[in-house]
């Protein structure tokens, strides 16, 4: 069966909206990654906490009436309330399960980074009980057609956030005076502490800016959705891991067009695939890219980070 | 004035004692060389004062201030800055945003653009290359990087490690005569070099390292004189 051009269009655009939210939660790794050669495994549960964080802002402004009547502040305090929650908890998680072991073997931090993952989830579980939480439904979302096509202004959004959060976090690294000094601790962290910078500032900079993209990430999931709970982050969390290592662990923009080409596979699998199957996609392509490309689309040779 | 102050430092990595009470001094408008041969502890000693190892024993003190407990760069602000040796730039960083690494701690932007200037004309060189990424800069090119990187932070006190390192003769000589003028300009500067002909063209005074220990300090006339400095650091020079 060929799809028709409206059903391509659709997976398009919903390619391009998950594929978003991907990339923002792939960025977190590979920041994380590039400055401290460790996989933060518990980055699917900042993307969780920070999805959380804005639920409560929207439940709490809901029932005042305060979002009845200032839907896009509230949306924005959601967004706020989730950055601020979410780059704590990275810092914190910095501190506490990663830091004293920064010169232990690299299994440690691994072992340290599941320990807090199962750990956080927890915690959530515990605090709003193991089962879904429906998001306020405040967004006034519309349907946009553009000839035989719809798409939901919901969408349009999501997308033009997810690559607005990037342009301005791509402009962070390479313009501004502590993206450079960022991309001089990936390098060579001794060298950089002999230039005056600061490298542990760095470190807990660069854990901040990618758990509030993943804040992000999860306030939109969550007004997308409108269901979440406290494994939310566990699936995301692995399939944007995948986005990272496609794109080359450890590159900026690798993060970005892994987390878009992810979503764009998954989109355009269900013509091959069934629906159910569609997280086989990500897996498998994470298995593969592991055995013919370890360095991914855009990564560097991985040998000169021995 | 006494600038710099090394006290009996003992450094150990992991269980080597790699470092076994060292002492030495720079003063105010001097060039100090340490000489030694590979593995003695010159960097070691370099890698001690600028706060990436700590002493176990012994203290250093800049400016009669101790620094020793500090942190790198905090060190780094009190006015000493160390150029790593073997041409540690940052590869993926272009030559210009190198150097602005090198004023990290400034906040005078006007400044800054004055000592960029100064360097683009002590090598004109980086200043043709400076949107290229460093990693592209050949290994001269990259001597003059790390040294113009060191000159950004406007350091009270110079610390350059083997800057003649893997440098063709020629560009060696361009090299000193630069550091020469740096140091003329007022700037006190610690040189490490294993190339000990050269350093003594340059420097004041002189201290030999031997196994982490200093053996022998002198003004570099006696040094030269020395049968011992010459016999080890200088002929094999000559002999090669």
């Amino acid at each position: 069966m060929i799809p028709s051009f409206e059903i391509l269009i659709d997976q398009l655009i919903n390619g391009l909206t998950i594929g978003g939210i991907y990339a923002l939660i792939a960025l977190g790794y590979t920041l994380v990654y590039g400055i401290l050669f460790m996989i933060n495994f518990a980055h699917g549960e900042i993307y969780m906490f920070g999805s959380f964080a804005g639920f409560f802002v929207l439940v709490q402004l809901t029932r005042s009436g305060f979002a009845q009547q200032h839907v896009y502040l509230s949306i924005l305090a959601a967004f706020v309330g989730a950055i601020l929650v979410s780059s704590t908890l990275g810092v914190l998680l910095e501190r506490i399960a990663y830091r004293p072991l920064r010169k232990a073997p690299r299994l440690a931090a691994l072992i340290s980074a599941i320990g807090a993952s199962i750990f956080l989830q927890n915690v959530m579980m515990l605090i709003v009980k193991a089962r879904m939480q429906v998001y306020p439904d405040i967004f006034p979302e519309d349907w946009i057609e553009i000839g035989s096509v719809s798409i939901s202004t919901f969408q349009i959004f999501i997308i033009l956030g997810s690559v607005l959060m990037m342009a301005g976090l791509y402009f962070f690294i390479k313009r501004t005076k502590t993206g450079k000094a960022m991309r001089a601790v990936a390098e060579d962290k001794d060298t950089a502490a002999l230039m005056g910078i600061n490298v542990d500032r760095i470190i807990v900079t660069t854990f901040a800016v990618g758990s509030a993209l993943a804040a992000v990430a999860g306030v939109m999931v969550g007004m997308y959705y409108t269901q979440i709970n406290h494994m939310m982050g566990f699936i995301p969390g692995i399939k944007a891991f995948t986005a990272a290592v496609l794109g080359g662990i450890g590159n900026v923009v690798g993060a970005m067009v892994g987390g878009y080409a992810l979503g764009l596979f998954e989109a355009y699998g269900v013509f091959i695939l069934p629906a159910q199957y569609k997280d086989v996609i990500a897996f498998s392509l994470l298995v593969l890219i592991l055995i013919f490309r370890p360095r991914g689309i855009l990564g560097e040779v991985v040998s000169e980070r021995a | 004035m006494e600038l710099l102050k090394v006290e009996d430092i003992h450094t150990y990595y992991g269980s080597i004692h790699a470092l076994q009470g060292i002492s030495l001094r720079v003063m105010e408008g001097e060039i100090v060389t340490l000489i030694g041969s590979n593995g003695a502890g010159k960097t070691t000693t370099l890698n001690t004062i600028s706060g990436i190892l700590k002493p176990r024993k012994g203290a250093v003190y800049f400016q009669g201030e101790r620094i020793d407990p500090l942190r790198p760069h905090q060190i780094v602000a009190k006015g000493v800055c160390q150029s790593p040796e073997g041409r540690k730039i940052f590869t993926r960083l272009t030559v210009q945003e190198n150097l602005e690494m090198g004023a990290f701690i400034r906040t005078d932007s006007e400044g800054i653009r004055q000592d960029l200037d100064r360097v683009y004309q002590l090598f004109p060189r980086l200043r043709e290359r400076r949107r290229q990424v460093a990693g592209t800069l050949s290994g001269g090119e990259q001597q003059m990087l790390a040294i113009g990187r060191a000159l950004m932070s406007r350091p009270k006190l110079l610390l350059l490690d083997e800057p003649s390192m893997g440098l063709a003769p020629v560009l060696v000589e361009t090299i000193f005569d630069i550091i020469s003028d740096i140091n003329r300009q007022g700037n006190p500067i610690l040189l490490v070099e294993q190339n000990a002909l050269m350093a003594f063209l340059i420097a004041h005074r002189g201290y030999v390292i031997q196994s982490g220990r200093i053996v022998l300090e002198d003004s570099v006339e006696n040094l030269q004189e020395n049968e011992m400095v010459r016999k080890l650091y200088l002929g094999e020079e000559i002999e090669t």
